[in-house]
């Protein structure tokens, strides 16, 4: 067969739908601030710039967590309830262990974790549906043990540290960056960073290569347990409070930021620094139109059409034959 | 009489028909043979229009003939039974066989199941089936979800009917059967034409047999005027690649670096074998008659069922293919694309993929991804614009050598290889076998699994010939058979 032994020649220039693909994320913060900064003269203040990453704390942790399972091609619908019990971990502990209720929020998020990873990688079931299952039983676990009554947090020393503020910043937005650094480090720097991108970008490709799929699929699961733990820790000390209903439909916020973010649900491919601008999309979404007065009946539709819209601009059709 | 003439068709710059004029006629059976890549189900698929041509024209009866798709070829009477199976075991027998038709079956919007299943019966009657639409899909074998495929394409009514390598997946009973089957086609005077790589097929039932050579017509004889030995001539042709290959100095000698001793996997077996170090041994034979179930065994990535592997004396019993990294022993997987390759990654990663090198605490070593990448690059003679350029934006030969250079970036003792040159250009083709051979000689053990006949006789120390599951003939050491020779022992 005689095939052109030449190369394709110089990749194409990209075109005005890669650009914008790429520069979505940006662009939209970019048009965000300057809307509302027109409508409301609060929008634009440092004081409210800490607010939004104080309400975005924990949504950025799970949704850095979110990441690694998207671009490893899985989904898991469960962290809203797994942050709920690793909340509940740390407020019920908190008088005994203090500051160091973290602990046992990150065990009770590892935990949760390992259950989703081996019943998705060892058990073979689809994660989608394992953690539309676990969704229900982790938030389950949170009802039985509350009966419905919130579990408040009065430990002084626990309260002095995750609520407090260092030069200025809440503790929990220092907590919630570092913790994003460190993902990224992983994600970027580390062998299996590049096995979750590899799972996710040719699974077959990644186990004839010689790479523990199983494991890399049981690892993402653990890696997300263990980040919606410490997001558990960082909604308690936000609310001083573990309540049954807390964090109830994160995972759709968090999804909604990891896709506005340019991760595509395919799997593959997908930045930290993405999903760090998502997060801040929906974050200032909510905030801006709460400062706006936007109805909030409104808002749901808002943000649904949001999240549709980025999809819309940024997803490479030529790439996909079959949509379902 | 459906006639074509002049039929061209390349893919990607790939020519796979030039130029082929062919004739059915009502109640002949055409059989269409030659060599893995010589056009044959590419001019079916044309004819079908299931892919589109280049150039040439057809006409049936005389009236021109230029379908624009599928649908529209089988309104004209024109249907193809394809090579892989193409049955929904979720819906009924009926439905299967009715499912291009299914809004003819329709009363006051419902399905009417008493008329489907009655006019599906009849079809199955027709072709002399021996099971009936109320039959569970559950119960049927390979053979007879066929026979439901023959039976969907008679449901158009079509004047003509292609058969692509519709036997390749069958057991001798079932092939059997479908034989019958065809012969009954004929009897009722429908147009057939099909493509076998088996010979008893062909001169079985075969009225004409048309040979085609990479994308031409060889010629088309009356089947009383062939003998097996005129065909194989036929199919392989007379001019012989010579410079393509380059001769080696290896000496294949001392233990084994690997040996199987009568393994069984689920589709081949027992097979008993032994690769020393320092030489290419060659698997030739028709696909999925052992050569790939051996690779899959050795790699890791399909199970031994019983026997024994052996890697330098020891057991080698890998559960996954990263236990036969591990062992030494590096894959070139079959697809390209599917297997070898994450196309939307970039030459270096995909190049460091099995390698991996890595510091401590688990760090990705990216220095060391780069040389080792750039080497492979310089040694195997990539052609890319930069390590970060995507896979996707290479030729086929490029994209090959990447699959290539990611099997020796992890230093392996020996190489697996299947097909290593599938749908590469002659260029990238010589550089591979070049790649190859001096490993060899450096002592690499290389078993090479290949469809390509001239391939497999060029390049292998020794050669081994595979046919139904089992071994069926081992040249000695540096023997140079014939095509005719080789062939002979795949059929």
């Amino acid at each position: 067969m005689a095939e052109p032994a030449t190369d394709r020649g110089t990749p194409p220039k990209p075109s005005l739908a890669v650009l914008v693909r790429n520069t979505f994320p940006v662009l939209m913060l970019i048009v965000l601030c300057l809307a509302f900064g027109l409508m409301s003269d609060r929008f634009l203040s440092v004081n409210n710039a800490l607010i939004v990453m104080q309400q975005s704390s924990v949504l950025l942790v799970a949704a850095v967590a979110m990441t690694f399972v998207i671009v490893s091609g899985s989904i898991d619908l469960s962290v809203g309830s797994i942050v709920a019990v690793s909340a509940l971990a740390a407020a019920s502990l908190s008088s005994s262990f203090g500051a160091f209720a973290i602990g046992p929020a990150m065990l009770v998020g590892l935990a949760c974790g390992a259950i989703n990873g081996a019943l998705f990688a060892y058990g073979k079931i689809p994660s989608f549906i394992v953690t539309l299952g676990t969704l229900v039983i982790f938030r389950g676990v949170v009802l039985l043990f509350t009966k419905g009554a919130p579990v408040s947090i009065s430990d002084a020393e626990f309260l002095g540290f995750y609520a407090g503020r260092t030069l200025g910043m809440p503790n929990t937005v220092l907590i919630a960056l570092a913790v994003t650094g460190l993902a990224a480090l992983v994600f970027n720097q580390t062998v299996f960073g590049r096995e979750v991108r590899a799972v996710g970008g040719g699974e077959r490709v990644a186990l004839l290569s010689g790479i523990n799929v199983t494991r890399v699929k049981f690892g993402v699961f653990l890696f997300c347990g263990l980040l919606c733990g410490i997001a558990g820790l960082l909604q308690s000390a936000r609310t001083m409070a573990a309540t049954a209903q807390l964090a109830q439909g994160l995972e759709l916020d968090v999804i909604a930021a990891v896709v506005v973010g340019g991760t595509p649900l395919t799997g593959g491919m997908g930045r930290i620094r993405g999903t760090i601008l998502g997060v801040l999309i929906i974050a200032i979404l909510s905030n801006g139109m709460n400062m706006t007065g936007i109805d909030p009946y409104l808002q749901n539709i808002v943000k649904g059409v949001v999240l549709i819209l980025a999809v819309f601009l940024t997803i490479d059709r030529s790439k996909i034959q079959i949509i379902k | 009489m459906l006639a074509a003439e002049n039929i061209s068709k390349s893919f990607g710059g790939a020519a796979a028909l030039r130029g082929v004029s062919v004739q059915f006629a009502p109640g002949e059976v055409v059989a269409l043979v030659g060599e893995n890549g010589a056009g044959k189900s590419t001019l079916l698929k044309v004819l079908a229009a299931v892919v589109g041509s280049d150039g040439g024209t057809a006409t049936i009866d005389g009236t021109p003939y230029a379908p624009r798709s599928q649908l529209d070829a089988e309104r004209e009477g024109v249907a193809l039974v394809f090579q892989e199976q193409n049955v929904n075991r979720a819906l009924t027998i009926a439905e299967n066989i009715m499912l291009g038709r299914l809004r003819d079956f329709r009363r006051f919007g419902l399905i009417d199941w008493t008329a489907l299943n009655r006019a599906a019966q009849a079809i199955l009657d027709r072709i002399g089936a021996e099971f009936t639409v109320h039959d569970d899909m559950a119960t049927l074998d390979l053979g007879q979800m066929k026979t439901i495929e023959v039976a969907r394409a008679l449901a158009l009514e079509p004047r003509f009917i292609f058969f692509d390598e519709s036997t390749a997946f069958l057991n001798h009973a079932e092939a059997t059967r479908l034989m019958a089957v065809i012969s009954e086609l004929r009897r009722q005077g429908i147009g057939i034409g099909f493509v076998s790589h088996h010979l008893q097929e062909v001169f079985g039932i075969a009225d004409r047999i048309v040979v085609l050579k990479d994308g031409r017509l060889v010629g088309a004889h009356p089947v009383a005027e062939m003998t097996e030995a005129r065909l194989y001539e036929m199919m392989v042709g007379r001019d012989m690649v010579g410079g393509l290959f380059p001769s080696g100095a290896s000496t294949m000698s001392g233990v084994p670096v690997v040996a199987l001793r009568d393994v069984t996997t689920e589709t081949a077996g027992p097979i008993s074998l032994e690769l020393q170090a320092g030489g290419i041994v060659g698997i030739g034979g028709l696909k999925g008659s052992g050569g790939e179930a051996i690779i899959a065994a050795l790699s890791g990535s399909e199970q031994v069922f019983s026997g024994q592997m052996l890697r330098n004396g020891r057991p080698h019993t890998p559960r996954q293919p990263r236990d036969a990294w591990r062992a030494g022993i590096a894959t070139l997987p079959g697809d390209r694309t599917g297997e070898g390759v994450i196309t939307e990654f970039s030459v270096l990663e995909n190049l460091t993929l099995a390698a991996s090198p890595r510091r401590a605490a688990g760090f990705a070593d990216r220095p060391a991804m780069r040389r080792i990448a750039a080497k492979q690059i310089a040694s195997l003679g990539i052609r890319t614009q930069s390590l970060d350029t995507t896979v996707n934006s290479l030729s086929g030969g490029n994209m090959q050598k990447v699959v290539l250079g990611k099997c020796l970036a992890a230093a392996p003792e020996v190489l697996l290889l299947n097909n290593p040159t599938r749908g590469v250009d002659i260029g990238a083709k010589a550089e591979i076998y070049r790649v190859i051979r001096k490993l060899a000689d450096a002592g690499m053990t290389v078993l090479m699994v290949t469809e390509d006949l001239p391939e497999l006789l060029g390049l292998s120390d020794r050669i081994i010939i595979t046919r139904r599951g089992r071994i069926s003939h081992e040249f000695p050491d540096g023997a140079r058979p014939s095509e005719e020779d080789a062939v002979k022992w795949m059929m």
